[in-house]
C-alpha cells in the first residue's frame, strides 16, 4: 500500500490565477487528494473538505463498450445488474437503502468507463463503502432478475435512441465515423444482443473486468478521509487482483474520403451530424480543439448560433465540439433544420464556417474570448463534490494522472489563433468527415 | 424490506460460485464492523441553513427586496431579480406572452442590440439566462466576481431598459414557432402538452407554458411593453446575489440601480383552475404511428404550493412515485415487471392547484399492463396507505435530501427566493426538518383519500393510436388527436 499527496505547481498557480482571473489566487483543492494504493490493486483518492456538507462517492471501473467483443451493450447492461442484488443484499436494496437516507445515487457507462455514484452526507458513507464492496465482492446475477432488467433496459433503448431523431443520428454517426473500432457500436448495444445476453456472460464480464486492480474509488466532500481509507481497506482489501484485464487491440484505419448516409424518421425539422477523426484524451492539440469548439459554440455569440441560428435562420440549433474518449477522439457537430428547412442548405452554411476555420485566423479578441469562457467554466466546475470526485476520478483513469488546473491553464493560455487554424486545417478536413441526415422518408415509402 | 437480516439467498449456483471464489470467503463485505446496513441509520447531522452572518435581508424604499448570501470559498457570483407574476396572470389567448418578454428582454438591453449583449456577456464568460414560469418572471446573471460591475450593468439593463426590437420580435417569433413546431418530435413534449389540456382545458393551465402557434402569432410589440411594464415592478420583486461579494458593495450597487424604478400595482394572479379537474374520466390518444414505445400519463387536479397539507402530500408522493427506487412504482412498474425504465410522480407546485401527474412509458403492446398497474398504484394507496416504515423511509429522505441541497449558495439563494415569491414565513427552511418529522400516518392516509382520484384522472398515451385503440375498453371516453 502506498500513499502519497499530490502538490506541485503550488505557487505557479497563484501567478496564473492572478494574470487571468485578477487579482484573487484560487488554489486548485484537486492539489490536495491523497492518492492511496491497496496491494490487490485498487486506487484510492480522497479529497475532504470539510466545509462541504455534501460527500461524493464515485466507483469508476476502466471497463467501456469499447471492451465489448462478441456482445454489444453488456457493459451497460451489466451496470443495471449491479443494482439487482447479491448474497446480502435483495435487488434494487442498494438503491433504496441510500436513497431512503436522502442520497443520490446512479450509474453511468459510455465508452471508455461505467461509473457508479452515491453523493450523500457524511453519515451515510459507511453504509455505501459496505454496500459497494458487498456487491463487488458478492454480485448475484440470475435468470430470473437478467430477464426483467432485460427489458428495462430496452425500455431505455426506445427511449433513448430507436424513439428519438437525436438517439438514431449519433448511433448512425459512430457507426459511420468508426468502421473498424469499437467505438463504433453503441454503448447501449444493438437490440438483438441486449436481447440475447446470458447470465454466464455476466458472469463473465464480472470476472474479467470488476476486479480490484481495474477500479478508481474516488471519495470528495466533508468526511473523515482516514476513517474512510480505513474502512474501504476493511472492506475492499480482501478482493482478490485478477491480471491482465484483456482490452481489444483495434485501432481505426486512417479514414480515406467522405462517408454519408441517411436515417428515415418522423422529423418536423430534418437534422445533420456530422465528425471528424480527432486526437484522443491527453494530446497535445485537445486545449486548441476545445478553443476551437468554444469559438464555434461557446454561447450566444459563437460562429454557429450567430451564422446559423441568427442571422441566416436555419437552424433552430447548432453546436460543434471535441469530444475526447481513451482510444481516439472526434469532433462532432450537430444541428437542427427549421420545420421545411433544407438541409443541405444548413449543411452548406455549417462546413462554410469549419472551412472557415481552415483558412482565416480567429482574431484576438475572439481566441481571448473563448479562453475566458473556458477558465470561467473550470472555476464553475469546482462548486460541487460530485464534481470534483468525477474530476479527480476522470483524470487519473484517462490521463494517468491527477491534472493540476494550473497546469491546464498553462497550456490553454499558450494556444495561439495559428494553432486553431492548423488543428483546423488537420482535423476537419471535407475529405475525412462522416455525415449523417436524419430526414422524413420521401413520400410513399415506407420505412 | 426489513433490516436487520444477513443470510444468503439460495439458488447460486456453483459455475457462479467458482467464479467469484475468491469473494465469497471473505465474509459479508470483508473485515471490520458488522455490516452498517445492519445497523440503525445514524442521525443527520443538522447543519444550519446558512452559515451565521452571511445572509442579509434588505429592502430599498420602492419596495424592492433584498437578499445576498455571502460565499467566499470561489472567485465567482450569481445576480439575479425575480418578479411575482408569470405565464399563470396572462390570458389564454396571450398564452406563451411572460415567456416570450422575457426571451425579448435578453435580445437587446440599454446601448446593446442582441448581438452586442451576446459579446458583452462573452467576453467576460458569463452566463445569462431569462425566463418565465407559471408564477414568476426572472432574469439570473453569474460570472466571476471581478466582474461584478459589469454582471451588475447587465442584470439592470435587461431588467428595467430591454429594447423590445421589431426585428428581434419577429425573430423570436420565428424561432418560437419553429420550436413548437419541432416539439412534436418529441414524445414526452406531446405528453405533457395534452396531459394539460386533458386536465384543464380551456383554463391558462390547459396551454403549454410557452404558448401555441396561434398564440405566438398574434404577439405584438406593444403586449409585450405592457406586459413588462405591469409585471416588472419593484414592490413585487426580489433581487438576490450569491457568491464572492460584500453586503456593502451589493446594496450599494443595487441603490444605484434599482433606487428609481417606480413602483406599480400589481396584476391579478389570474382566474383559479376548476376544483375539480377534470370532472370526469377521460382517455386521450396521441397518434403517433411511428413509435415503438408508448408514452402513459396519469393526471388530475392537485394542491397550491401554499396548501397547509403541503408537506404530508410531499410525504405521500415520496412513498408513491417520488423517491426513484424507493417508491412504490418504480418497484412495481420496474423491478418487478420490467416493464419501463422509470415511472414516477409530483405535485406541480403553483400559486394555484397545479397538476398532479403520474407518469411513465412502455412497449406498445404492453400499454394496457403499464396503465393498469398505474391506476391500480393509485388506488391501492388510497386503501392502504403508507405504512409507519414507508413513511420513516420518506422521512428520513426528505430530511437527508434536504441537507444536500444546501451544497451550494445558488441552490440555498433558489429556496429562499421561492418562500419570498410565495409569502411563505422567512424560518421555512430552519422549521423544515421539524415539519417533516412531525408528519403521522394519519396526515399521509388523509392525504391519499384528499388528493388521489384514479377513477377522474384524465389518461393521455401518446403512441400509435391503431395499436393504443383496441388497449384502452372499459377506461372511460376516448378521444384520438393528431399532433
Amino acid at each position: 500500500m502506498a500513499s502519497s499527496r499530490t502538490r506541485s505547481f503550488a505557487s505557479a498557480i497563484i501567478t496564473l490565477w492572478v494574470s487571468t482571473l485578477g487579482a484573487h489566487a484560487l488554489d486548485d483543492p484537486a492539489e490536495r487528494t491523497r492518492v492511496t494504493r491497496l496491494d490487490n490493486g485498487l486506487t484510492l483518492l480522497t479529497l475532504e473538505d470539510p466545509a462541504s456538507p455534501v460527500v461524493s462517492f464515485q466507483i469508476w471501473v476502466r471497463v467501456g463498450s469499447r471492451d465489448e467483443s462478441r456482445i454489444t451493450g453488456l457493459a451497460h447492461l451489466f451496470e443495471h445488474m449491479m443494482f439487482k442484488g447479491s448474497a446480502h443484499i435483495e435487488p434494487e436494496e442498494h438503491a433504496q437503502l441510500v436513497q431512503s437516507r436522502g442520497g443520490r445515487l446512479n450509474a453511468y457507462t459510455n465508452r471508455d468507463v461505467t461509473v457508479y455514484f452515491e453523493d450523500i452526507t457524511a453519515e451515510t458513507l459507511p453504509l455505501v463503502i459496505d454496500l459497494e464492496a458487498e456487491r463487488f465482492a458478492n454480485l448475484d446475477v440470475s435468470e430470473r432478475t437478467l430477464t426483467s432488467e432485460r427489458e428495462v433496459v430496452l425500455e431505455e433503448r426506445r427511449l433513448r435512441t430507436e424513439d428519438q431523431p437525436g438517439g438514431r443520428g449519433i448511433e448512425a454517426l459512430m457507426a459511420l465515423t468508426f468502421q473498424a473500432h469499437p467505438y463504433r457500436w453503441p454503448v447501449i448495444g444493438w437490440r438483438s444482443d441486449i436481447e440475447n445476453t446470458s447470465v454466464d456472460d455476466c458472469r463473465e464480464f464480472f470476472a474479467r473486468y470488476y476486479v480490484p486492480n481495474n477500479l478508481v474509488i474516488s471519495i470528495a466532500g466533508g468526511f473523515d478521509e482516514d476513517l474512510a481509507i480505513e474502512r474501504i481497506r476493511q472492506r475492499f482489501g480482501a478482493l482478490k487482483r485478477v491480471a491482465p484485464v484483456p482490452r481489444n487491440p483495434t485501432t481505426e484505419p486512417p479514414q480515406d474520403g467522405e462517408r454519408r448516409a441517411q436515417v428515415h424518421f418522423d422529423v418536423q425539422g430534418a437534422r445533420l451530424y456530422a465528425a471528424w477523426h480527432a486526437p484522443p484524451t491527453g494530446h497535445p492539440d485537445s486545449d486548441a480543439l476545445d478553443v476551437l469548439s468554444v469559438i464555434l459554440s461557446g454561447g450566444r455569440s459563437s460562429r454557429l448560433y450567430r451564422s446559423l441560428v441568427y442571422e441566416s435562420q436555419r437552424a433552430r440549433f447548432a453546436h460543434g465540439s471535441y469530444w475526447n474518449l481513451k482510444d481516439a477522439g472526434v469532433f462532432y457537430a450537430v444541428a437542427g433544420a427549421r420545420p421545411g428547412g433544407s438541409i443541405d442548405e444548413l449543411e452548406a452554411l455549417f462546413m462554410g464556417e469549419i472551412a472557415r476555420l481552415r483558412v482565416e485566423l480567429v482574431s484576438e479578441a475572439e481566441l481571448e474570448k473563448a479562453k475566458r469562457q473556458i477558465e470561467v467554466s473550470m472555476i464553475q466546475g469546482l462548486r460541487t463534490s460530485h464534481a470534483l470526485a468525477s474530476r479527480i476520478a476522470s483524470e487519473t483513469v484517462m490521463l494517468g494522472k491527477i491534472r493540476p488546473l494550473d497546469e491546464r491553464l498553462e497550456s490553454l493560455r499558450a494556444v495561439g489563433s495559428e494553432d486553431v487554424r492548423r488543428v483546423a486545417a488537420r482535423y476537419l478536413q471535407d475529405e475525412k468527415r462522416s455525415v449523417v441526415h436524419v430526414v422524413k422518408a420521401p413520400q410513399g415509402e415506407e420505412e | 424490506m426489513t433490516r436487520p437480516w444477513a443470510w444468503r439467498k439460495d439458488g447460486i449456483s456453483l459455475v457462479w460460485l467458482l467464479v467469484v471464489g475468491s469473494c465469497t470467503a471473505c465474509g459479508s463485505v470483508g473485515g471490520g464492523p458488522p455490516p452498517a446496513w445492519e445497523q440503525p441509520p445514524p442521525s443527520v447531522r443538522e447543519l444550519p441553513v446558512v452559515p451565521e452572518q452571511a445572509l442579509t435581508r434588505a429592502e430599498l424604499s420602492n419596495g424592492l427586496q433584498i437578499l445576498i448570501l455571502e460565499d467566499h470559498r470561489l472567485p465567482r457570483v450569481t445576480l439575479g431579480l425575480d418578479v411575482w407574476r408569470g405565464e399563470a396572470s396572462v390570458e389564454t389567448e396571450r398564452a406563451g406572452l411572460a415567456v416570450f418578454t422575457a426571451e425579448l428582454m435578453r435580445r437587446g438591453a440599454g446601448d446593446r442590440n442582441a448581438i452586442e449583449l451576446a459579446e458583452a456577456v462573452d467576453r467576460i464568460g458569463a452566463d445569462l439566462g431569462a425566463g418565465a414560469g407559471w408564477d414568476s418572471l426572472g432574469v439570473l446573471v453569474s460570472g466571476l466576481s471581478r466582474d461584478l460591475d459589469t454582471l451588475f450593468e447587465i442584470l439592470a439593463d435587461v431588467v428595467l431598459r430591454p429594447r423590445f426590437d421589431p426585428a428581434e420580435l419577429e425573430r423570436l417569433r420565428a424561432e418560437t414557432l419553429a420550436s413548437l413546431e419541432s416539439a412534436r418530435d418529441d414524445p414526452g413534449t406531446l405528453a405533457g402538452w395534452y396531459t394539460a389540456d386533458a386536465v384543464y382545458g380551456a383554463h391558462r393551465f390547459g396551454q403549454p407554458k410557452s404558448g401555441t402557434p396561434e398564440s405566438v402569432a398574434g404577439f405584438e410589440r406593444r403586449e409585450v411593453r405592457d406586459l413588462h411594464a405591469s409585471f416588472l415592478i419593484p414592490n413585487a420583486a426580489v433581487f438576490f446575489a450569491t457568491g464572492n461579494v460584500n453586503r456593502e458593495e451589493i446594496l450599494e450597487r443595487v441603490e444605484k440601480a434599482f433606487a428609481d424604478w417606480k413602483p406599480g400595482a400589481l396584476p391579478p394572479e389570474g382566474v383559479a383552475p376548476p376544483a375539480l379537474a377534470p370532472p370526469t374520466r377521460r382517455v386521450v390518444i396521441v397518434d403517433k404511428p411511428d413509435l415503438g414505445q408508448a408514452r402513459i400519463v396519469v393526471a388530475h387536479e392537485g394542491i397550491s404550493r401554499t396548501d397547509p397539507d403541503r408537506i404530508p402530500a410531499a410525504m405521500l408522493n415520496d412513498v408513491l412515485g417520488g423517491s426513484g427506487f424507493s417508491s412504490r412504482l418504480m418497484e412495481t412498474l420496474r423491478a418487478e415487471a420490467g416493464l419501463t425504465y422509470t415511472a414516477s410522480s409530483h405535485f406541480s407546485l403553483r400559486r394555484q392547484p397545479g397538476p398532479f401527474v403520474v407518469s411513465t412509458f412502455t412497449r406498445v403492446p404492453e400499454t394496457r399492463r403499464a396503465l393498469d398497474l398505474v391506476l391500480e398504484g393509485l388506488e391501492n394507496a388510497r386503501v392502504n396507505p403508507p405504512s409507519e416504515s414507508e413513511l420513516d423511509r420518506a422521512r428520513t429522505l426528505s430530511v437527508g435530501s434536504f441537507a444536500m441541497g444546501l451544497e451550494t449558495s445558488d441552490a440555498v439563494m433558489d429556496s429562499l427566493v421561492n418562500l419570498e415569491l410565495y409569502g411563505l414565513p422567512d424560518d421555512s427552511l430552519e422549521t423544515y426538518r421539524d415539519r417533516v418529522r412531525a408528519v403521522s400516518v394519519d396526515d399521509t392516509s388523509r392525504m391519499a383519500l384528499r388528493l388521489l382520484h384514479p377513477q377522474r384522472a384524465a389518461i393521455v398515451l401518446v403512441g400509435p393510436a391503431d395499436q393504443l385503440l383496441p388497449q384502452v375498453k372499459g377506461l372511460g371516453p376516448v378521444e384520438v388527436v393528431q399532433p
